[in-house]
């Protein structure tokens, strides 16, 4: 099933919780709707759903437009963050309430309901109430209800935030490759950009109601819109340091106090090309600042060193501004060493500092 | 021996004060139902000393104490347990469904209407027994729905019906809160499942909220069951005594007190007795569902 979100807006009161939103959500494709909390990506999810009716715009189910129908006539199977199971029926009882609400017949229902169960592992506990179960085992039942009508849609809100970190780790894979198999257009609603790195074809990064970005994981990690989007994916997030852009005979420079780096061909083409003003903002991901013994593009002091195992994060200080560096471990310094730092690049980002987009987009 | 004693006062010393303090008041509640036992099987008594056993005084319940005019002890327990049904079911039902509206749907007037329940629900009904005298007497001129029901009389002046409307009029108030309090309290999501698994909205109400508060409804079922039950006033009021067809148990008892024959207060006691004895059977089985009408009832959760 093909979703289309068209110039969709939804208000509650005065509060714009989405802002004539586009998007379009291809047949068996997963998309995460990634942004903060209040961004307005549930209420989006919620829309498709049919609880919310949206104030204005249109929603399209292959083409037709669906703002009207009801939750039930949409074909929508949900997972909830809460799960929300209901409390006073058996496992069993609660996987085939959509079917029953069908007319499903007694036989069918059993059948479909082992079915989904044991595709879920969740078949031993069907006579049990929700109460009994843990949080993982709560999920599994969430996921099988929604999946035993055999959706065209499923839509996930947050599902795997309740879980701990490990079994969030393994859900996370399952849900993926679940829906790979099934093959079910998906929604998936997220704030942690891990979650929708990895799971989703394609992210719609979201904030304050308005869609900032969308594309694959990988566009947006390597060729993010907005400062916005470049903070937001990644992790531990980009660094965002004001700088010059300087006009020098053999280029464009940019620079800060000591510091002074050459502007790549490409990239200086492209940050012409976007009208580039004198004070920009550089972006560079910490994974792409190398420690060096002496000489490099600037000199940090040591502030923060936080090994995180396979690397050490190392938080460096440099004109008032601060820098940070996924190093190998263990990390040869310590705080308030002054060490040299080089920036690879081809992987810095250049932003304006007014409309926050990038400089380095290639032509609308 | 001294030194533990003082440490050990130390440590327990606000509990000890707890139970003084609770103990006290209840011992005086208490004397007063061993009195009442013990009149009631006593011929006379001085104090709470009895000065000879008898079953004298609970004569009413095997024979008609005040002539076949006035109806048996049998006739006015089923009219007060009839009386009492009819209150709970009613007023059950409205407030699930009223407070299930309040707590969950838009309309307009939704925070008027809130309000305005709250209001009523600190009103002194005593304003209001001559107005609704003259409604009921109204109600009592159309055929069959005023005088023509049996069992209840119907939902005039002098019934059943008509007592029990009034009742559940000046319950409806306190029971919406308590309704909307439970209703409240159950996750949207939950609700918002239930819709998307091919529900409609009564159904949701229906399959998914209301089992989901049984605590709420057996609570407010206990309260609305025994304030009908104790009820006095509005009983006195809107029908013709305790000695009419439609008297209820806390009428009956003033058969026993009149200006002209001395007042028989062991017969009193044990009428008084008789009507309580349901209620503590009650309250025994049903003590921690009538608890949660104030804990706010539990969390959606499980």
């Amino acid at each position: 099933m093909q979703i289309t979100l068209e110039k969709l807006c939804k208000y509650f009161g005065k509060v714009k919780a989405v802002d004539n939103l586009d998007l379009e959500i291809r047949d068996r494709e997963f998309v995460a709707l990634l942004g903060p909390s209040g961004c307005g990506k549930t209420t989006t999810l919620l829309m498709i759903a049919g609880i919310y009716r949206p104030t204005s715009g249109y929603i399209r189910f292959n083409g037709q437009v669906v703002n009207h129908l009801l939750p039930k006539e949409r074909n929508i199977g949900m997972v909830f963050q809460s799960y929300a199971l209901y409390p006073h029926m058996t496992v069993f009882d609660n996987i085939a309430y959509p079917l029953k609400l069908k007319r499903t017949p007694r036989r069918e229902i059993q059948k479909r309901v082992r079915q989904v169960a044991d595709m879920m592992g969740i078949g031993e506990l069907l006579d049990r109430r929700p109460g009994q179960l843990s949080g993982g085992q709560q999920q599994r039942v969430a996921v099988a209800r929604a999946l035993v009508k055999e959706p065209a849609i499923l839509l996930f809100d947050e599902p795997l935030s309740n879980l701990d970190a490990k079994l969030r780790l393994r859900m996370r894979g399952e849900i993926k490759r679940l829906q790979e198999d099934l093959g079910v257009t998906s929604v998936y609603v997220t704030h942690d950009q891990v979650e929708a790195m990895t799971m989703a074809s394609r992210i719609a990064v979201m904030n304050h109601g308005v869609l900032q970005a969308y594309g694959t994981p990988e566009q947006l990690y390597d060729q993010p819109d907005t400062i916005f989007v470049a903070g937001f994916i990644g992790a531990p997030p980009m660094n965002f340091i004001p700088v010059t852009l300087v006009k020098k005979e053999d280029g464009y420079f940019l620079e800060k106090g000591q510091f002074s780096i050459r502007l790549p061909d490409d990239k200086e083409r492209l940050a012409v090309a976007n009208q580039a003003p004198e004070q920009v903002i550089m972006g560079i991901r910490p994974e792409d600042v190398q420690v060096l013994p002496e000489g490099g593009d600037l000199q940090g002091e040591v502030y923060v060193i936080e090994p995180l195992g396979r690397e050490d994060m190392v938080t460096f200080r440099f004109e008032g501004e601060e820098i940070r560096a996924l190093v190998p471990a263990p990390f040869q310094g310590k705080v308030g060493d002054t060490i040299g730092l080089k920036l690879n690049r081809e992987k810095l980002h250049l932003f304006h500092p007014e409309t926050q987009r990038s400089l380095l987009r290639r032509g609308e | 021996m001294r030194f533990t004693f003082r440490a050990w006062l130390k440590r327990w010393w606000r509990a000890l004060l707890a139970y003084v303090v609770l103990i006290i008041p209840s011992l005086v509640i208490a004397v007063g139902y061993v009195w009442l036992v013990i009149t009631s099987f006593s011929t006379r008594t001085e104090g709470l000393r009895s000065l000879g056993w008898t079953l004298q005084n609970w004569r009413f319940l095997w024979e008609s104490p005040f002539g076949p005019r006035v109806p048996s002890i049998w006739q006015v327990t089923l009219n007060t347990l009839v009386m009492s049904l009819i209150m709970t079911i009613i007023v059950v039902g409205v407030s699930s469904l009223a407070g299930y509206a309040l707590a969950r749907m838009k309309f307009p007037g939704r925070k008027g209407f809130l309000s305005l329940t709250l209001i009523l629900h600190a009103f002194p009904s005593v304003t209001l027994l001559i107005p609704i005298y003259f409604v009921l007497l109204w109600i009592q001129k159309i055929p069959v729905i005023g005088n023509g029901i049996p069992l209840i009389g119907g939902f005039g002046y002098n019934t059943i019906g008509g007592v029990a409307l009034v009742m559940v009029a000046f319950q409806l108030p306190f029971g919406i809160w308590v309704m909307k309090g439970f209703f409240d309290n159950i996750p949207w999501d939950m609700e918002r499942s239930a819709l998307i698994d091919g529900a409609s909205r009564f159904r949701v109400w229906w399959q998914i909220v209301m089992p989901n508060i049984k605590p709420g409804i057996a609570a407010l079922s206990i309260f609305s069951f025994l304030t009908a039950w104790n009820a006095y006033l509005i009983p006195l009021t809107f029908t013709s005594g305790r000695a009419g067809r439609f008297s209820v148990l806390s009428l009956y008892v003033q058969n026993f007190i009149s200006e002209s024959v001395m007042t028989e207060w062991n017969a009193v006691a044990a009428v008084g007795l008789f009507q309580l004895i349901p209620v503590v059977l009650f309250f025994l089985f049903t003590q921690e569902a009538l608890l949660s009408i104030y804990g706010g009832g539990r969390k959606g959760g499980v």
